[in-house]
């Protein structure tokens, strides 16, 4: 990941609207550190789709069909 | 045994031999925090009065022939995002709800005090596990008792400040990135982060949800040991804990590798530029012990490095924000300013780069798990700086230090795969701080790790260095 020292106001604007889309109420300089290192990171996750190994598998997610919720504290085991 | 048990293991043979007892060892780890804790800022609450009363239990029981297993009588911490009936979960934030989990054991918890152990309080985290120390908050700052001018690692810093200096025994700590790897390596401790799923993480404040895990900081990969045959095992309310009981591996104690593979990593990711400039040579004098010790030694290196390096981030950031939008959106501002900065993350990516995230973790995991026909142990630096000065974290900086941390700290990846990873101490920095190695398995054979570990630890001695701060207080005590 390249760090910047500054941000582009395309990248701040781009981040602003990412947080307030998600409703964070980040202060501007959160915005503006957040927004030194987006691109990068933004890069750093397209690279997340070129490998071809990854083109044809399943997720690391799993739905389980059971219903009930255990509580922790119920079950001693 | 004539001097004052180092290690837990050796603490449960001088209780067993009538040596000492769990009220003495209590007593002495108590005068410990009395003496530290206000310079470490390990505890973010004790129980004496319950860890003394534990301690005559466990004596008692001693006195009774009854014996619950190694843990019995020893003083032992517990990381305050872990729910203990004694007192309240902080997950050392001003956010978490108090009534959460209030009076009640989480599993691993419970398991502790059926096994006899003496809990003597809560040890101070990162809040939520995650983010950075945060001076404007009212909580205690970690430090190491090895510099206290530098932080201890996060996110478990009470537990692994606390097995440096003395405080107890052994704990718990909890590792979605490296938080028990990370503090084991900056205070020279040995901490394990088991498989996934083989402890139940329910009646932990979650951090991410596909990634926690809960485990070990003590001295010794023996200590260790201990500790996961205790806490292992499925739970019902976790959906992710396997049946996968786990014993004590038979053969600790023992240094001898012959037949163990060896993959070593030295690759530029490793080692930087800018890391110890004692780095390399106290790393390959590390893989030079293993080889000693009769291990073929194999150069390896990680497949997948950097795409799970950004998967790790990408699934924790997000995960987090699931957990905390809620409180994120009425109360931002306290959040610690890491916190903030790392929940912010999580509103930067989209739900289809979180699935391909979790495609890119399952192939990563074929392709270690395919290493691993070749390799028994992995073996890589922990870290590749010490103890970084804490100011460097505090206040509004812990939102750029959480980020660049990772650039120097190398835990992450495998919190991504799930394979069990001990980190130990191997040496010492150009700075005089510690140095760790990580030593990495295939899924579930924590035993092949602990005995490559126990094995190096049977012929060094870094594991039982004692921070200066610590000694000079031991040796005024003794000289008094």
């Amino acid at each position: 990941m390249t760090d910047k020292t500054t941000a582009t106001d395309e990248e701040i604007a781009e981040v602003r609207a990412l947080l307030a889309e998600a409703r964070l109420p980040a202060s501007e300089a959160e915005i503006r550190t957040l927004a030194m290192t987006h691109r990068a990171q933004r890069e750093a996750v397209h690279d997340l789709y070129t490998a071809q190994a990854a083109r044809y598998v399943d997720p690391a997610l799993r739905f389980r069909a059971h219903a009930r919720i255990i509580d922790w504290w119920s079950t001693t085991v | 045994m004539t001097s004052s048990p180092r290690t837990l293991t050796e603490a449960a043979a001088a209780l067993r031999a009538g040596e000492t007892t769990s009220v003495a060892l209590t007593e002495a780890a108590l005068a410990a925090a009395d003496a530290h804790d206000e310079q470490t800022g390990t505890y973010l609450a004790r129980f004496d009065d319950y860890a003394l009363a534990s301690a005559h239990a466990a004596d008692t029981d001693f006195g009774n022939g009854v014996d619950r297993g190694p843990l019995q009588g020893i003083p032992f911490g517990v990381k305050d995002i872990i729910a203990m009936a004694e007192g309240p979960t902080t997950a050392q934030s001003l956010v978490l709800d108090r009534t959460w989990g209030a009076g009640r054991d989480a599993p691993v918890v419970a398991r502790l005090k059926t096994a006899g152990a003496v809990i003597t309080g809560k040890t101070s985290t990162m809040e939520f596990a995650v983010g950075m120390p945060d001076d404007s908050k009212p909580f205690p700052i970690p430090r190491n008792p090895w510099d206290t001018d530098t932080w201890p690692g996060g996110s478990s810093s009470g537990t692994g400040s606390g097995v440096a200096a003395g405080l107890f025994f052994a704990g718990l700590g909890t590792d979605t990135g490296g938080s028990i790897r990370i503090p084991a390596a900056f205070c020279g401790v040995t901490g394990l982060m088991p498989t996934f799923g083989r402890v139940p993480k329910s009646g932990c404040v979650p951090l991410g949800y596909s990634l926690d895990h809960i485990g070990p900081l003590a001295r010794s990969a023996s200590d260790c040991a201990a500790v996961l045959a205790t806490i292992a095992g499925h739970h019902p309310s976790d959906p992710d804990s396997v049946s996968a009981p786990f014993r004590v591996p038979e053969d600790l104690g023992k240094a001898d590798l012959a037949g163990l593979r060896v993959g070593v990593v030295r690759d530029e990711h490793h080692f930087p530029d800018n890391g110890d400039p004692a780095l390399l040579d106290t790393f390959s004098a590390a893989v030079a012990v293993l080889a000693e010790l009769g291990a073929t030694v194999v150069e390896v290196r990680l497949p997948y490095w950097s795409q799970m390096c950004t998967a790790n981030m990408l699934t924790l950031a997000c995960e987090a924000l699931a957990y905390h939008r809620s409180d994120a959106t009425e109360r931002w501002t306290d959040f610690f300013a890491g916190t903030r900065a790392i929940l912010a993350q999580g509103a930067m990516v989209s739900g289809a780069d979180y699935v391909q995230a979790q495609r890119m973790r399952r192939v990563a995991q074929d392709a270690i798990d395919r290493m691993f026909d070749d390799v028994d142990v992995i073996a890589c630096p922990t870290a590749s700086i010490t103890a970084p000065p804490v100011r460097d974290y505090l206040g509004e900086r812990g939102s750029t230090g959480v980020l660049s941390l990772f650039a120097s700290v190398h835990t992450g990846y495998w919190d991504c795969l799930g394979n069990p990873v001990l980190a130990m101490p191997m040496g010492f920095g150009a700075n005089g701080l510690p140095l760790s190695v990580q030593l990495a398995g295939r899924a579930f054979t924590e035993a092949t790790i602990l005995r490559t570990a126990d094995a190096f630890q049977q012929v060094t001695d870094w594991h039982l260095a004692t921070p200066p701060l610590i000694a000079a207080a031991t040796a005024t005590t003794a000289a008094a």
